[in-house]
């Protein structure tokens, strides 16, 4: 299995959640794509993708990842399997919480994507998020601000539950790799 | 699919947009340079950060069509809408040619009217209630185009903003009201401001609007929200927001410094969502430039912004002699009775019939006319007074028509109306009362300002009527009459009638007066017989005419309104019982005041005793008293004696109000003590 691991390498707390979630997959499994300077080719090159973004403002995307969408507009990502990472801040922002993941959810999707990595928001006191759907966030959503002490623990717990769901084969033998 | 994207637009769009960018920023960052060189352009609110939004707002303006009311902020908007960056220097350094105002306005308030780029207020918001008067108008003419009108979030905190938001919705105008969301109102945070970090959802309640969201960094998601807002509110008939989320790169302006209250993460964070080399990286990202072809685009904004700088240094600074014109337009001048007096007699006529007939008659005269006003038409009702019965169902409810409980929307909305076309005359009941005028002052100050601040370009001809005074029980809430605190404010005429033929005489001259008039009726004498006079059905009366009521040598009692009728049952008791002749001065205007009139009664009687309803402490009269005192001391046989309400509010009971306001007593005496001297 192939893992492409998505993010803007020149941001802080982003980068830094994307550096424990390849560890904790292990050696050599997930590439680190900068996505300031990723292209299509990129996304077509992996089976299964990881995708982290912070939430800018009052719920949009950062520039980093709004810049790169017009070029993904004839990407297929059906049968690939895509996870969804975001910071948000539930006290600052309760109305627009980790937005991003939500945003980029739809993107993902909108290219037919199989969406996994959903995770409860048990826990989480907010207002409103586009990343929660049916009772369920669309990925990991951590807040460094307010809850930094889960966020290692919630990142070991997605990582793990990852593993799991990139083995299950949903959509086909693409999916059979062994993690 | 979306009608504008990095794909598929065109590249010559594309270049057009990106210079107009870089100029605007470049522009944006040398505004600042002119203050240090002591050029002026001494306010400034940067822009950078509100790129994409105002980009947009300028691309979608189609002149000839629309109307645009930009905030102080809104430079690349006006760049983009098409005004020169010469234009911009001009008003940005205050020059003579600033087609603003020719430098009396402040700088970074950008207008070119003559398109319809509009001259607005630095109170920002205000111009909301504008754009929908304006949308009104293009209703009412079945005009295609749409009133845009702009302002940062923390605007929609005002009353104003609400009441033109509220009233677009209720009338179904064709607005758009463009909330450029930077997070802050100067150093104030949006949490400071409303509960809703989406400002614009606070009004998702209200019906017939639309409310579309964009990231006002973005250059297309803008285009297309704008595009989508224009095309939306023209075919549908409705107002639309567009909350366009921003970042402020700068300070509020070059009174801030925000440093005081953003930490480094902050300011970092935001320039990181710089849109300007957000498009620029697109552009180049999507190979539909080259770096060398983006440096010739920039290299052009330089030398176009370099030359426009030299061409607006050169230009005249205004000239300190013109300061005193267009604090008033002329206004229409009455041919038919020019000594201001009925030349026959008949049958007498209440002020009230005075009034409903002058506005009948006017209305059928001009059908540019309008009314609206709190409570002036509904099924038999015409006004809490009866001044408007009958109107509606004589010229229907698109040109007479209730407003909302919202004094400063019937006044705003009236300015608003007027900018559409010139021939337009619009008469408002500003209140139910003048004593509930109050929440309106605001958009008065701009109604007095318009003429003067758009250098003659612009003056709201509107009536502004309001049934004022006391006499009646009302107490402290129907009993104000509130001319002494708006005298001191230039752009307004001022009339008082006593009398019914005087109240449609100067009615009529308001309402064919190119400007704005403050119309105030005696309400105590709109039934009263003292006040009933015949009124000829042509009756007009100048501006700026007193009446001598009654003639006299002894001493000269000047007053207007209800207290014109106390004076002459007083001259009437001196005559009487002393065989003193007062002459009795009705000034009618106050605004131009009639100093000719008056100064020749002193010259005669060398005495004066002013006379009003309001507060002898900072009354009219006292402005009366001192301009006597200066120009005519020297006919001046005994001081100038005034008397009016004491200093305090009106009492509802009968004998507080007896106490309080001017009564036939405290005239006579005072009368009698000049007399005397």
């Amino acid at each position: 299995m192939k893992i492409g691991l998505f993010y803007a390498t020149g941001t802080h707390k982003t980068a830094s959640v994307a550096r424990k979630i390849q560890q904790e997959f292990g050696e050599n499994i997930a590439d680190i794509i900068p996505i300031e300077n990723a292209s299509q080719k990129d996304f077509e090159a992996y089976s299964h993708i990881i995708a982290g973004s912070s939430t800018w403002f009052d719920g949009e995307l950062p520039s980093y990842w709004d810049e790169i969408l017009p070029e993904l507009s004839t990407l297929d990502l059906s049968k690939k399997k895509v996870a969804i990472f975001g910071l948000g801040d539930q006290k600052g922002y309760p109305d627009n919480f980790a937005d991003g993941i939500g945003i980029l959810a739809n993107e993902f999707l909108s290219r037919g994507a199989i969406l996994t990595g959903e995770t409860s928001p048990e826990g989480y006191t907010f207002n409103q998020s586009q990343a929660l759907r049916n009772g369920k966030f669309l990925g990991l959503v951590l807040d460094i601000e307010n809850q930094p002490k889960q966020t290692d623990e919630r990142i070991k717990g997605w990582v793990k539950q990852l593993k799991e769901e990139f083995k299950e084969n949903k959509t086909g033998p693409e999916d059979s790799f062994i993690c | 699919m979306k009608k504008y994207d990095i794909n598929n637009t065109d590249k010559e769009t594309l270049g057009k947009w990106y210079y107009l960018m870089t100029l605007g920023r470049a522009l944006d960052e040398k505004a600042p340079s002119y203050l240090l060189q002591s050029l002026g352009w001494s306010y400034h609110a940067p822009y950078a950060g509100h790129d994409g939004i105002q980009l947009a707002m300028g691309q979608i303006f189609h002149k000839g069509e629309d109307f645009f009311f930009p905030y102080y902020r809104d430079m690349l908007a006006v760049l983009s809408a098409g005004m020169t960056p010469e234009e911009i220097i001009l008003n940005g350094i205050s020059k003579a040619t600033d087609l603003t105002s020719g430098g009396r306005h402040m700088s970074n308030h950008f207008s070119k009217m003559e398109w319809h780029i509009e001259n607005v207020s630095s109170a920002t918001g205000t111009h909301d209630l504008h754009a929908a008067g304006v949308a009104r108008a293009m209703v009412y003419y079945n005009h295609k185009g749409i009133a845009m009108t702009s302002h940062g979030e923390s605007a929609t905190s005002e009353g104003y903003v609400y009441e033109a938001i509220n009233g677009a919705s209720n009338e179904r105008l064709p607005v758009i009201f463009v909330i450029q969301d930077n997070g802050y109102g100067i150093s104030v945070p949006k949490k400071d401001q409303t509960a809703n970090r989406k400002v614009a959802d606070n009004f998702s309640g209200f019906k017939n609007l639309k409310i579309i969201h964009c990231n006002g960094k973005d250059v297309f998601d803008s285009m297309n929200a704008m595009t989508e807002a224009r095309e939306y509110a023209i075919e549908h008939r409705t107002p639309v927001i567009v909350q366009a989320n921003c970042v402020r790169i700068g300070s509020h302006s070059n009174s801030d410094k925000h440093t005081l209250y953003r930490d480094e993460n902050e300011l970092a964070y935001v320039k990181a969502a710089d849109p300007l080399y957000k498009f620029r990286r697109m552009l180049l990202r999507y190979k539909r430039f080259t770096e060398d072809e983006l440096k010739e685009i920039e290299a052009k904004a330089k030398k176009d912004l370099s030359a426009a700088n030299r061409k607006a240094l050169a230009a005249p600074d205004p000239d300190p002699s013109t300061v005193s014109k267009y604090v008033l337009p002329d206004p229409y001048q009455p041919t038919k009775y020019p000594d201001g007096n009925p030349k026959q007699d008949g049958e007498k006529e209440t002020m009230v019939t005075a009034l409903n007939k002058t506005l009948k008659a006017e209305f059928r005269h001009n059908p540019n006319t309008f009314l609206w006003g709190q409570d002036i038409a509904n099924k038999e009702k015409g006004g809490v007074f009866n001044i408007s019965k009958g109107m509606q169902q004589e010229f229907g409810e698109k040109r007479v028509f209730n407003a909302p409980i919202a004094e400063d929307y019937i006044v705003g909305t009236a300015n608003g109306m007027c900018r559409f076309d010139p021939k337009i005359h619009v008469v408002i009941e500003g209140a139910e009362f003048a004593d509930y005028f109050w929440p309106a002052v605001e958009q008065y100050v701009e109604c007095t300002h318009e003429y003067w601040r758009s250098n003659g370009q612009f003056t709201p001809n509107i009536t502004l009527r309001l049934a004022s005074g006391g006499y009646i029980g009302g107490g402290l809430y129907h009993s104000q009459t509130i001319e002494g605190a708006l005298a001191s404010l230039p752009g307004a005429r001022i009339v008082y009638p006593s009398f019914a033929d005087d109240a449609a005489g100067l009615l009529r001259t308001s309402i064919r007066s190119k400007g704005f008039t403050l119309f105030l009726e005696p309400k105590a004498q709109y039934n009263s017989i003292e006040a009933a006079s015949f009124v000829p059905d042509d009756y007009e009366v100048a501006f700026g005419k007193a009446k001598i009521r009654r003639p006299g040598n002894d001493l000269s009692i000047i007053t207007y309104g209800n207290t014109t009728h106390l004076c002459l049952n007083v001259a009437e008791q001196l005559s009487k019982e002393h065989g003193w002749n007062a002459e009795v001065i009705d000034l009618r205007s106050l605004i131009p005041l009639d100093k000719e009139t008056i100064f020749a009664s002193v010259k005669k009687t060398s005495k004066v005793l002013i006379v009003h309803e309001d507060k002898v402490f900072a009354g009219f009269g006292a402005e009366v008293a001192s301009i006597l005192g200066t120009e005519m001391f020297r006919y001046l046989d005994a001081p100038i004696r005034r008397v009016g309400a004491l200093f305090t509010p009106v009492g509802f009971h009968p004998v507080l109000e007896k106490a309080i306001l001017p009564g036939e007593e405290q005239i006579y005496k005072a009368a009698k003590d000049l007399l005397e001297y």
